[in-house]
């Protein structure tokens, strides 16, 4: 990438048709300020770590299901919505012939539709008393969705051991790999993909997020150290969007401000070899979210594995341990998902982290998410830059 | 042969070489006195869309909506206002013409806020006609209009037709509607019409009339018709002494207003019209939408303002200057960084930005209004960009392509083995037809093949390394920053910006009798150092800018009217 220009003091001072007085010269001011600051901070940086910092933006970012022919040997779990509220009434008790009457009512709509309806509200059941099934899904009975049950996954080896619910990975050929969030929801119709084609899940959400939420930066800075292929590698928030082109597509170079909050801060040491960037086990990883996802997404044991292209664009995966209640809390409001309270109990079952001490039951789920990053500008963030334009706009 | 013939066929021919050599040679600083600019003659010339918008919010504010739009003028001479001199209004035209005056003259009367601005009287009866509240209305904004007080028929012909279209209708505002949407549809409004009258400086001469004059200058400095101090001096005889009109010119001169006139100058000679039939292949272009369009003209327009209205530059260094503005969606397509900052969704701003030294952009030839206008919709074509070069910004004519030209090796970038343009253009020009026009097109186009066709940087074509080498007229340059170097330094630059301005400053193109006039002005810009503001100074200040000469063929407003009916 070329070395990036500047906005230079006498331009943003002229005066009369671009500069006078008032509003408009102090924000010309203030704007040229920002992209010097933006310059002095980007050197800061680099030189602070001894070496030259390359910038991005996340373009694309979900959970990677990357499913095959026969991994869901039971078969996948029902996909469309009429066998989603059979099997509901199956799970509570309804005989089929008794299912197949009130599907009858169902398909008629109107007041049909309204009793099975109904029905299905009050399948949540605490003390005696219906409650929302969405909400209270302890209270719904395991509808047993059915599991993945194949050897080959994308992922990482979270916790450095083997077991029997590892996978090997099929990218790598690595053993160990936790990930029990495809184990748990991969047989479910909505959630199955492949690593060219992402889940029909994972690509609603991102349409979803993608205009909704501030965009992820990535700083990637050579190490102060100086050792061949240590960097720096920097993960936070902006407080802009994604921007988009014309077709949808992300836009290439386009300039972000940088979100100074701690709470989506992460910066670790990693490593950059022959194009491939990783980032081996740290303890955590968090950035604020959405509320069509998790509130904030918070990984343990986070690792991070990515390739680049001849064009700069990186692709690959970043995985942790996720606390699986706050994936319900999205996945509970996405009718997309299907069976909902299923999800919840098939990923209650696969936990494999955290154990929560009085219980023993694990609060934490092995995840991997498809992470993808172009390039892009990165400027301070936007109080720094309103500071900065009051600074700027001063004789 | 005899000695002393001998000696006068050596001194004929000494005379004969000097002759010659004075002819090429003769320095151009000396004017020509000999041959006489001989005055253009009148023409009437129809207003831009430009000019419509701008006379329509001069009169009743910018808030009006014309609710159309004007069919496109022809360019002649390189320029559309030239163009404009000789066209007519067809029958769509003029359709388009009625329903923009009735849409803006129903605005103006018939919304009670506008109405209460403009119309100071009231009638004495709503429905019934009121000669002297219709004539209170009419008569300035008929003299803002027509760029000329009415004449006392006119005027009463208006106010006649405001009052019977009241009978007709039963509402007075909605008869004056009627009677100024027909002053909006005269050819006074929609055609420049010089008057001429007796030159007292020049026996047996003639020149434009006092409001002609103010028209013309007002055209060309403003892009728009006079304001009401302009019609006052003509008014008063003012433009009549010469310090009279130098105190218009210097009043014109420093309004904000010159802007609007530099700014029309370079969208009219830069082509910049031509966006809106400009279209890019979204799959190999997606940042290039209609908006980067709209910015990418703003850029170019913002940065020449800059440049040569707010710091008085050398023009020719508009061609490598590193200094511009850029919307965050343009800093996009030119890989710099340049922060929004409003709100998601905002409107974006502009801002001053510096190319870097190092950069390969430079100039307004690296201007996405340049490499992107001056490119197909899916790929690059350095003929085009060379073509727009030689033909745009050094008035240069290149013969167009011969009948059965084949552009098949040039146009299929999936070539396999002509990867990049410049191995398909060599392919194509082994042809020699071809090989002669592209010789002097092409080397220029190819520095510029850093620069994809929507203007984004690139450094390879199909994978292959790009090469940016060429020469322009014997100068050789090795990549685009070198480019803007050679053609800043080519003397067809300013002399194309001369005859382009001075063309564009009387709206009509020069015959070779009145070339002198451009030599003149070739001068006096290399002796003000190639300052657009002085040679704008200096166009209107000379007396021929407003010398004219009936017309052979005279078209008489009636028959304007006529056709416009």
């Amino acid at each position: 990438m070329r070395a990036p220009g500047s906005a230079i003091p006498e331009v943003a001072g002229v005066r009369g048709r671009h500069g006078g007085s008032g509003r408009g010269a102090v924000l010309r001011h203030g704007a040229a300020f920002g992209v010097v600051l933006w310059s002095l901070w980007a050197a800061s940086v680099a030189l602070a770590a001894g070496g030259q910092s390359r910038t991005f933006v996340v373009s694309f970012f979900a959970q990677q299901f990357t499913n095959y022919p026969g991994d869901c040997p039971g078969g996948v779990n029902p996909e469309d919505e009429r066998g989603q509220i059979a099997f509901a009434l199956r799970t509570m008790g309804y005989s089929g012939a008794e299912v197949r009457c009130l599907m009858v009512g169902w398909d008629q709509g109107g007041e049909g539709e309204r009793k099975v309806n109904e029905i299905l509200e009050r399948r949540a059941v605490i003390n005696g008393e219906p409650v929302n099934p969405m909400t209270h899904p302890e209270a719904v009975p395991d509808p047993q969705l059915k599991f993945v049950n194949a050897k080959q996954s994308v992922g990482f080896d979270l916790d450095g051991k083997q077991s029997a619910d590892d996978f090997v990975d099929m990218i790598t050929g690595k053993p160990g790999i936790d990930n029990q969030l495809f184990r748990s929801l991969g047989c479910n119709q909505n959630f199955r993909g492949s690593w060219t084609s992402p889940s029909a899940y994972g690509e609603w959400v991102w349409v979803q997020l993608r205009d909704s939420q501030p965009a992820w930066l990535m700083m990637i800075t050579d190490a102060p150290s100086g050792k061949a292929g240590e960097v720096i590698v920097r993960i936070q928030r902006s407080f802009d969007h994604l921007r988009s082109n014309m077709d949808g597509s992300p836009r290439w170079h386009a300039t972000y401000r940088a979100d100074p909050d701690p709470r989506s801060f992460n910066e670790y040491r990693g490593y950059l070899r022959d194009g491939e960037l990783t980032i081996p086990r740290q303890p955590r990883f968090s950035v604020l979210w959405n509320g069509l996802s998790a509130p904030v997404l918070n990984l343990s044991q986070f690792q991070l594995r990515l390739q680049q292209d001849s064009r700069g664009q990186w692709d690959g995966l970043i995985g942790g341990f996720q606390p699986w209640r706050e994936l319900y809390f999205a996945f509970s409001h996405n009718g997309i998902v299907g069976d909902r309270p299923g999800l919840w109990h098939a990923m209650k079952k696969a936990a494999d982290a955290d154990p929560e001490p009085a219980t023993g039951q694990n609060l934490a789920i092995s995840v991997a998410y498809r992470f993808t990053a172009i390039p892009a500008f990165i400027t301070p963030s936007g109080a720094s830059v309103r500071t900065a334009m009051r600074e700027g706009s001063k004789p | 042969m005899k000695k002393p013939a001998r000696r006068v066929v050596v001194a004929g021919f000494a005379v004969g070489l000097i002759a010659v050599a004075a002819f090429f040679f003769w320095p151009e600083s000396t004017p020509s006195s000999a041959r006489v600019f001989q005055p253009p003659e009148v023409k009437a010339s129809r207003l831009t869309p430009e000019q419509y918008r701008l006379a329509i919010t001069d009169v009743f504010g910018a808030h009006i909506d014309l609710g159309g739009r004007l069919e496109p003028v022809m360019r002649e001479a390189g320029l559309l206002v030239v163009g404009a001199s000789s066209v007519s209004v067809t029958a769509a035209g003029m359709e388009q013409f009625d329903a923009m005056a009735d849409a803006i003259s129903e605005q103006v009367l018939m919304h009670d806020d506008n109405r209460r601005v403009f119309l100071s009287c009231a009638p004495a009866k709503s429905d019934q006609p009121d000669d002297r509240c219709a004539s209170e209305f009419l008569a300035p904004v008929g003299e803002r209009l027509f760029r000329r007080p009415l004449t006392e028929w006119e005027l009463r012909s208006f106010v006649a037709a405001a009052a019977a279209a009241t009978k007709a209708l039963g509402d007075f505002h909605a008869g004056l509607s009627l009677s100024l949407s027909a002053m909006l549809t005269s050819p006074q409004f929609l055609f420049r019409i010089p008057v001429i009258e007796e030159d007292p400086d020049r026996s047996g001469g003639y020149r434009l009339d006092a409001y002609s004059r103010a028209a013309r200058l007002s055209f060309f400095l403003w892009n728009t018709g006079p304001d009401a101090e302009l019609l006052r001096a003509a008014r008063e005889g003012e433009l009549d002494s010469d310090r009279g009109f130098r105190r218009q010119v210097d009043r014109m001169m420093a309004s904000p207003r010159l802007e609007e006139g530099v700014r029309a100058f370079f969208h009219d000679m830069l082509r910049f019209d031509t966006f809106e039939t400009l279209s890019k292949d979204p799959a190999l272009f997606p940042k290039f939408s209609r908006r980067e369009m709209a910015d990418a003209q703003e850029q170019t327009l913002r940065t020449l303002v800059y440049l040569l209205l707010d710091q008085q530059r050398d023009y020719r260094d508009a061609f490598t200057t590193k200094k511009t503005f850029l919307t965050p969606s343009l800093a996009a397509i030119y890989q710099v960084p340049l922060a929004h900052q409003g709100p998601n969704g905002g409107v974006e701003s502009w801002e001053p930005f510096e190319f870097p030294a190092e950069d390969p952009r430079a100039g307004i030839l690296s201007h996405a209004s340049f490499t992107a206008l001056h490119s197909p919709p899916g790929r690059t074509s350095p003929t085009d960009r060379g073509k727009a070069l030689r033909e745009v910004l050094m008035c240069q004519t290149v013969p167009a392509p011969p009948p059965d030209v084949q552009f098949t090796v040039v146009q299929n970038t999936e070539d396999p083995i002509h990867k990049t343009v410049r191995q398909r253009l060599i392919a194509h020009s082994t042809v020699p037809s071809c090989a002669g026009c592209h010789r002097i097109m092409d080397p220029m186009g190819l520095a510029l093949e850093n620069f994809d066709g929507a203007g984004e940087f690139r450094l390879v074509e199909n994978g292959q390394p790009i090469d940016t080498a060429g020469d322009l007229d014997g100068m050789e340059f090795s990549n685009s920053l070198e480019l803007a170097q050679v053609v800043r330094d080519n003397p067809a630059i300013p002399s194309c910006l001369v005859k382009r301005m001075t063309t564009y400053a009387f709206g009509q193109d020069f015959t070779q009798d009145q070339r002198v006039f451009l030599k003149q002005m070739r001068v006096r810009f290399r002796e003000s150092g190639f300052k657009i503001p002085e040679l704008m100074r200096t166009i209107v200040t000379s007396p021929e800018f407003f010398q004219a000469a009936p017309a052979s063929d005279p078209v008489s407003v009636d028959a304007l009217t006529a056709a416009v009916r």
